[in-house]
């Protein structure tokens, strides 16, 4: 590919991004997107003084981490889990953490990893997973007290979450969603606005799959190969098909 | 041996699995289902067959002398997103289709709209022009229209192109059989390339490398 850049795993054009680029900033005034993020600061402002942050390190995630931080408050508790190196390289996870730790840098960060993350069976056998994420993520709810989960979820994204709502009682906490009214491209422009850092594997995902439909999930996950992912990790990520990275 | 060039002429785009299609691979294939005949159609999953057929290739130690795809003219990937649903009558009553027998596919089929898939080795020429003949598609996803080959070409070429040319990796090769390289990452190198037995730290193909 002419021009192309090879980062980390993957390769971006980078004239290609610097027109999306363009496109995102021009978009960001037109559709008011600053209102947007003024709205779900305000939102997210009776949360997060009782509320972890729950960052995974993708789009949404981190430009709700962004939103909070720099307008609602600074020394917020975050929440990130790792997958483990077969199921996220760790040449992006490491980028995941720069970024969370970039834009939160004044916050206490919880991170807990998924044990079985380090066997390669976990991109085969993804049933352990649910229990050991919500066994910690409740252990850490009832270690720091805390009432609200506070989630990068979308209305847009699919129609199940845009029936959960805004706020969601569970079990053992409340959901809260501040950027539920963002669209796909709302997102995107405030990343680009305002320089949100995220994976750079994005971009290549984002020109085979489209900006729309670009999602950081865990890479070569039998769980998702009814959406055809594991084929699209092993084309563009083929490098980490071998190795944990 | 003869050094050999090898170009399938494609009617309809090429989906991929990888970036590359290896032709020791492909070659494999089609000896294995000759040698299995129905039977490569009931193969057990449990314990898959680790013994392929060798393909009438030279080696070099263990390395095949034949390249990894390179497609004509190559103009970036695309995308194909699908359904795949149950053929078969849905019985009557309620069925979940998000697991279980009846489960949905939203499937994508990363594809180039290319025209031709190069290859260059050094083989048995009538054996592998014969091995070559039997192919109908390149790639994956054959079974909904990827990949269909028009014709096949084999011709002989005065030179060794299958494991370097120009200076650069044709194919995987694993850099305990390289002077130099300029990019390494864990790839297969020969068939089965499934297996983690055929997995080395390579030379990345098309990459500047020296044999030893």
């Amino acid at each position: 590919m002419r021009g192309a850049v090879h980062q980390g795993g993957v390769e971006v054009d980078p004239e290609w991004l610097r027109r999306w680029r363009e496109y995102f900033l021009a978009y960001y005034d037109e559709a008011r997107v600053e209102d947007k993020a003024a709205e779900a600061a305000e939102f997210a402002k009776q949360y997060v003084d009782q509320g972890l942050v729950s960052v995974s390190g993708g789009k949404d995630s981190m430009a709700m981490l962004h939103i909070i931080t720099t307008r609602v408050k600074r020394n917020i508790r975050v929440f990130h889990w790792d997958h483990g190196p077969y199921l996220v390289p760790r040449e992006v996870e490491r980028e995941i953490l720069e970024n969370i730790f970039g834009v939160a840098s004044e916050a206490d960060i919880y991170i807990r990893a998924y044990r079985r993350g380090f066997s390669e069976r976990a991109r085969v056998d993804w049933r352990p997973w649910y229990a050991e994420f919500f066994k910690a993520l409740e252990e850490l709810t009832r270690q720091l007290r805390v009432r609200y989960h506070v989630l990068g979820v979308r209305a847009e994204e699919s129609s199940r979450r845009e029936a959960r709502g805004r706020v969601v009682e569970r079990r053992s906490w409340v959901e809260v969603h501040p950027i539920y009214h963002f669209t796909w491209r709302d997102v995107w422009a405030y990343i680009f606005k305002h320089n949100v850092p995220v994976p750079r594997v994005y971009y290549a995902y984002a020109k085979l799959l489209g900006w729309d439909r670009v999602r950081l999930v865990t890479f070569f996950d039998r769980e998702f190969e009814k959406y055809g992912s594991p084929q699209v990790d092993s084309v563009l990520s083929w490098r980490w098909r071998h190795t944990p990275g | 041996m003869e050094n050999l060039e090898v170009v399938f002429h494609l009617s309809t785009p090429v989906s991929l699995g990888f970036p590359w299609i290896f032709l020791d691979s492909l070659l494999a294939h089609v000896m294995l289902k000759e040698e299995l005949g129905e039977r490569y159609y009931s193969l057990p999953t449990k314990i898959p067959i680790r013994d392929v057929p060798r393909p009438p290739l030279k080696y070099y130690y263990d390395v095949p002398v034949a390249s990894a795809s390179i497609i004509e003219p190559n103009p970036g990937l695309q995308v194909f997103s699908y359904f795949k649903r149950g053929d078969f009558p849905f019985p009557r009553g309620k069925i979940s289709r998000g697991s279980g027998f009846f489960k949905d596919f939203y499937l994508k089929a990363v594809y180039i709209p290319a025209q031709r898939v190069r290859f260059y080795a050094t083989g048995e020429l009538s054996e592998i022009k014969r091995l070559v003949s039997k192919v109908p598609a390149l790639g994956k996803d054959r079974n909904i229209g990827f990949g269909f080959v028009k014709l096949v070409e084999v011709r002989e070429i005065p030179f060794e192109f299958g494991l370097v040319k120009d200076g650069l990796a044709m194919r995987p090769i694993p850099v305990r059989y390289l002077k130099r390289y300029e990019d390494s990452a864990y790839l297969a190198y020969k068939p089965p390339y499934w297996a983690r037995e055929s997995v080395d730290l390579c030379a990345v193909p098309f990459t500047k490398v020296e044999l030893k």
